[in-house]
């Protein structure tokens, strides 16, 4: 039982004009549900593309030499790297951490060349680490830690150098005193299906790589962390852990432009939830402004009964407030609905995209699903009722600012 | 409430009020002066137009007068703000109106216990407002909305509702031009004792000879102007008697 009276007649007052009321929870529950799913799509791609990227070998943290920031060259190496792995194994909530070096290499076999970035991995911690190596076909087999004069590259660089699983390969690269040259083995053929990153992979162990260019340590040390939401916190904590001549990069310092490309979809997502909102609660306020209008009689009595301003916006308000969660109400039952079966099922992108799933370097998974969670309760009421009281602002200024005696002279 | 004899409670000097309506101005008032004490049962009579709604709306703080200055209980109107004339209204009038104007989808005893809410009346108005029913013989609808009441059970609420909140005075705009002789009667003579029991003040505008022989005191409007303000004793006949009389 409502023990105020004024809420009993708000709510009685919503049932005076049945399908008005009704017509409004549904226009009101159908923008809501668009936006609902338009954010559980956006959001959900946006958790894929991240988890994408960071287990296509960008990882969410990676410590590399400070100076790296300014010069990107892959022949700087991280000074103290002992100290820096302890950290970053020492830290909690990490996954898998592993180390890599770079090096900028041109492979030749009879009279092809083409130039790659040769990669020098740790084979253990880069399996559990990359999803490239976890998911793609290979013909032979990868990298084992001990492996020396072994190369894994990839099907279409394989193709446009004309070479086959144990041939070998000249490997030239600049190293700590000139050019060095080198001859590898072709250990396994690295096939993702993607055109960008077969043509361009080319992993070798990290004391191989190093031992062509006469370098020491690595050049970058990845970490995998166990939950993205704790990528600013962990962060902060290796800031202060690793030696001076070090820096820490997220996979968004990475990968600016594709981070880049992320947020401009969030935005352009709560730009049109922000239009559809306003698109519902013009709606509203135009079924909400005849309503008012209809009973200007009686608000005028109960204004000459000695209604204050404030207790008739609260009466509007709440008028409002229960349409807003019926509306609520309805966009989970439709919006819930859609944004589970998004959840659960996914939107499979080869119907759209083909076989190719790659960015850059990024292999992407063919489906994306919704993000689904309780944050859809609160969501569409925040949003329902924010469109609706905003929406009964106007009508209930206009209520207040009428004359009563005006009102009831004229009836 | 204890009846205060004499007391100033409405006094109005020299009030205009013009309606803009389109370019054209069109004065209801023109000048009325008028003292409403304490205990009175005035009715303002006169022909449609005389001006008797607005002037009722005007001692009743719903409306400002073009010039002129009224005060009600020693309160300035003109200079109150909105608010303030609605704390008013809240707390010290009561308005009764010609087409009863309860809410519609409240019940009779939830239109009087919203008054009682209006003014910060705690979980006690529910018993508060009961008790105004069952004074004026009313709690048998208590529980009905006013499509389920007769013209005269609405009425009749209505009043329970605008005297509710125990006002000083209470502001009848032509209360009987709805209702039969019989139904009339029952509410001229509940209003009347409600005056002489509780000293609620009443004025009523009317032109219902009915409401006009109940009256102790009648101001006769025409064209704007008082042209008549006579103190009358009242009769006791009833509607039916006065009727008779009358043919």
């Amino acid at each position: 039982m409502i023990r105020k009276v004024s809420v009993r007649y708000a709510f009685r007052s919503l049932f005076r004009q049945p399908r008005r009321t009704i017509l409004s929870v549904i226009g009101i529950g159908i923008g809501v549900a668009m936006a609902l799913f338009a954010t559980s799509w956006i959001s959900g791609a946006a958790k894929m593309q991240i988890r994408a990227a960071v287990e296509s070998g960008t990882g969410h943290l990676r410590i590399v030499p400070r100076r790296w920031l300014d010069k990107h060259e892959n022949t700087l190496r991280i000074g103290d790297w002992r100290e820096a792995e302890k950290a970053a194994r020492a830290l909690s909530g990490v996954d898998v951490v592993t180390m890599r070096a770079r090096g900028n290499a041109l492979l030749a076999f009879g009279n092809r060349t083409a130039g790659v970035e040769m990669v020098g991995v740790e084979p253990e911690t880069e399996k559990q680490l990359s999803r490239i190596v976890q998911r793609a076909q290979l013909e032979g087999r990868y990298l084992e830690p001990n492996d020396s004069g072994k190369v894994v590259i990839g099907r279409v660089l394989a193709e446009r150098l004309d070479v086959a699983l144990d041939d070998e390969l000249y490997v030239t690269l600049s190293g700590r005193d000139g050019m060095r040259s080198a001859m590898l083995v072709i250990a396994g053929l690295l096939d993702t299906g993607t055109t960008d990153i077969d043509s361009s992979f080319c992993h070798v162990t990290l004391d191989e790589l190093n031992k062509i260019t006469g370098y020491e340590g690595p050049g970058e040390i990845t970490l995998l962390l166990k939950n993205h939401q704790q990528l600013q916190d962990l962060k902060t904590e290796l800031v202060d852990k690793i030696p001076p001549d070090s820096a820490v990069m997220t996979w968004r310092d990475i990968n600016p432009s594709f981070a880049a490309g992320i947020e401009s979809d969030r935005a352009f997502t709560k730009i049109l939830i922000v239009i559809i909102v306003i698109v519902v609660a013009l709606g509203i306020a135009g079924a909400q402004l005849t309503a008012i209008l209809e009973r200007r009689h009686e608000l005028a009595i109960l204004t000459a009964l000695g209604m204050k301003g404030r207790q008739l916006i609260s009466l509007i308000v709440i008028e409002a407030c229960i349409v807003g969660l019926g509306g609520a109400v309805t966009a989970l039952l439709f919006g819930g609905a859609a944004a589970y079966q998004l959840a659960t099922k996914g939107v499979d992108l080869a119907t759209f995209m083909g076989e190719d799933f790659s960015f850059g370097n990024i292999l992407f998974d063919p489906t994306v699903y919704g993000d689904f969670g309780p944050w859809l309760v609160w969501y569409s009421l925040v949003i329902a009722e924010a469109a609706t009281i905003v929406a009964s602002l106007y009508p209930a200024w206009l209520a207040v600012k009428t004359n009563p005696a005006d009102s009831l002279r004229t009836v | 409430m204890k009846k205060t004899q004499n007391s100033l409670l409405v006094s109005a000097r020299d009030i205009k009020k013009i309606y803009q309506v389109g370019k054209v101005e069109a004065p209801a008032l023109r000048g009325i002066s008028l003292d409403v004490t304490s205990g009175d049962f005035l009715a303002i009579v006169g022909p449609s137009g005389s001006g008797k709604t607005t002037l009722l709306n005007l001692l009743g703080a719903l409306d400002v007068p073009t010039s002129g200055s009224i005060k009600v209980l020693d309160n300035d109107l003109s200079r109150m703000s909105r608010r303030k004339r609605a704390d008013l209204r809240l707390k010290f009038l009561g308005f009764v109106f010609q087409a009863y104007n309860l809410v519609p989808v409240l019940t009779a005893l939830e239109n009087v216990e919203f008054v009682l809410e209006l003014q910060g009346v705690g979980t006690e108005r529910t018993g508060q407002a009961m008790n105004v029913l069952e004074q004026l013989g009313l709690s048998e609808f208590a529980n009905r909305r006013p499509n389920e009441l007769s013209g005269g059970q609405q009425q009749r609420v209505a009043v329970a509702r605008a005297v509710a909140s125990k006002p000083k005075l209470v502001l009848a705009d032509e209360p009987t031009a709805n209702l039969d002789g019989e139904n009339a009667e029952t509410l001229l003579t509940m209003m009347r004792r409600l005056n002489e029991d509780q000293g609620i003040t009443f004025v009523f505008s009317t032109h219902d000879p009915r409401v006009v022989a109940h009256a102790g005191r009648v101001v006769t409007l025409v064209d704007g102007r008082i042209s008549k303000d006579e103190a009358k004793s009242r009769s006791t006949l009833s509607a039916e008697q006065l009727k008779a009389q009358k043919e």
